[in-house]
């Protein structure tokens, strides 16, 4: 992908998952070791917290945000800035879908910097995730964006 | 770093407020990136891609190594082998399972809520981590903030941390903020 393909209002392809279930909670939790109850210990969810289920994670939310960017950009550019808050819950049975838009683009010394919003919505569109990213990607005829990633490459880019 | 609230604190106590701004010592992982908790992480996130998994590939890109995912680092790191079994206080029936001291070499914060909830993150990335490499962390308490919410009081704490490998490559830098409640 290069910048000067891409429009402000541009869609990324979507990524699905999902339905979840009690299993991709309880797989994630036992991978990174998290022990806080709400994503496995239904009684407790329910009758000590008061949740409707068990949780599914916002720590796996993320990495799927960061897939949704990762993929767009592709190995020729970045994500270089990525924010968002967990103002909904989900719950086992519930399909999640990450979605991103292009709010901007700037020209940031020899690279494009592209502005997007972006989010994660379940099946009944309800907004859980709502957050902001940056991606750095490659200009036509321009060289390669650096990796490790320095974002002094990007003089005074303000994204 | 700031601590504020809107009204008057029920739980900003002194304690408290001087945890701001502390930061912890350069903490290492308990262990170096392992071929088998990459491939866990990708399996739970549904995330199957050629840099994770296939040496030939990456030896063409611009990683030259198998890396693992790049939000891996905030998971990894995890309880070391002699340290304390988090399930011991699981017949607790108030115990929630998770650490008040919310990251390695971080003082405990002392505020009695019960619950606590993950508000969201910012993050800035710089690289991947390669299997086999070793990781550092340093965190912050950057900043508590208290507020009256729907259901009570709340307190939401902000934590900084910068992670790098043990040769000094930055791998990013996030900000992340918990809810007590």
């Amino acid at each position: 992908m290069q910048f000067e393909s891409v429009i402000v209002g541009q869609e990324l392809p979507e990524v699905v998952k999902g339905p979840m279930s009690v299993g991709h909670i309880v797989r994630w939790s036992a991978a990174m070791e998290n022990w806080h109850r709400i994503h496995f210990d239904w009684r407790y969810a329910t009758e000590h917290d008061g949740l409707p289920d068990v949780l599914v994670n916002g720590s796996w939310k993320q990495h799927v945000l960061m897939q949704l960017l990762s993929d767009w950009v592709g190995e020729d550019g970045w994500v270089w800035r990525i924010s968002f808050q967990y103002r909904g819950m989900n719950i086992p049975g519930d399909t999640l879908t990450a979605w991103g838009r292009v709010t901007g683009t700037e020209v940031a010394g020899a690279y494009g910097v592209v502005r997007l919003e972006i989010g994660m919505k379940d099946q009944n569109g309800i907004e859980g995730s709502p957050g902001e990213a940056s991606v750095v990607i490659r200009r036509e005829n321009g060289p390669a964006v650096p990796y490790p990633f320095d974002a002094a490459c990007l003089g005074r880019a303000t994204a | 770093m700031t601590v504020a609230s809107e009204s008057t604190d029920a739980y900003l106590t002194d304690e408290i407020r001087v945890l701001v701004g502390q930061k912890s010592e350069w903490m290492r992982a308990p262990h170096p990136v392992e071929g088998s908790e990459v491939r866990r992480f990708f399996h739970a996130t549904m995330e199957l891609h050629a840099k994770y998994i296939d040496d030939d590939w990456a030896a063409q890109s611009r990683y030259r190594k198998r890396v693992a995912p790049i939000g891996f680092p905030v998971h990894a790191f995890r309880r070391g082998p002699l340290d304390t079994d988090p399930l011991e206080r699981m017949d607790d029936p108030d115990f929630d399972g998770v650490s008040r001291s919310f990251r390695p070499g971080l003082p405990p914060v002392p505020i009695p809520l019960p619950g606590i909830l993950n508000g969201g993150y910012e993050y800035e990335l710089y690289s991947h981590v390669h299997h086999g490499e070793e990781m550092l962390m340093r965190s912050n308490y950057a900043s508590f903030v208290e507020r009256e919410g729907r259901s009570g009081r709340m307190v939401f704490i902000a934590i900084e941390d910068e992670f790098r490998t043990a040769e000094g490559r930055p791998l990013l830098h996030s900000v992340n903020t918990m809810i007590l409640r």
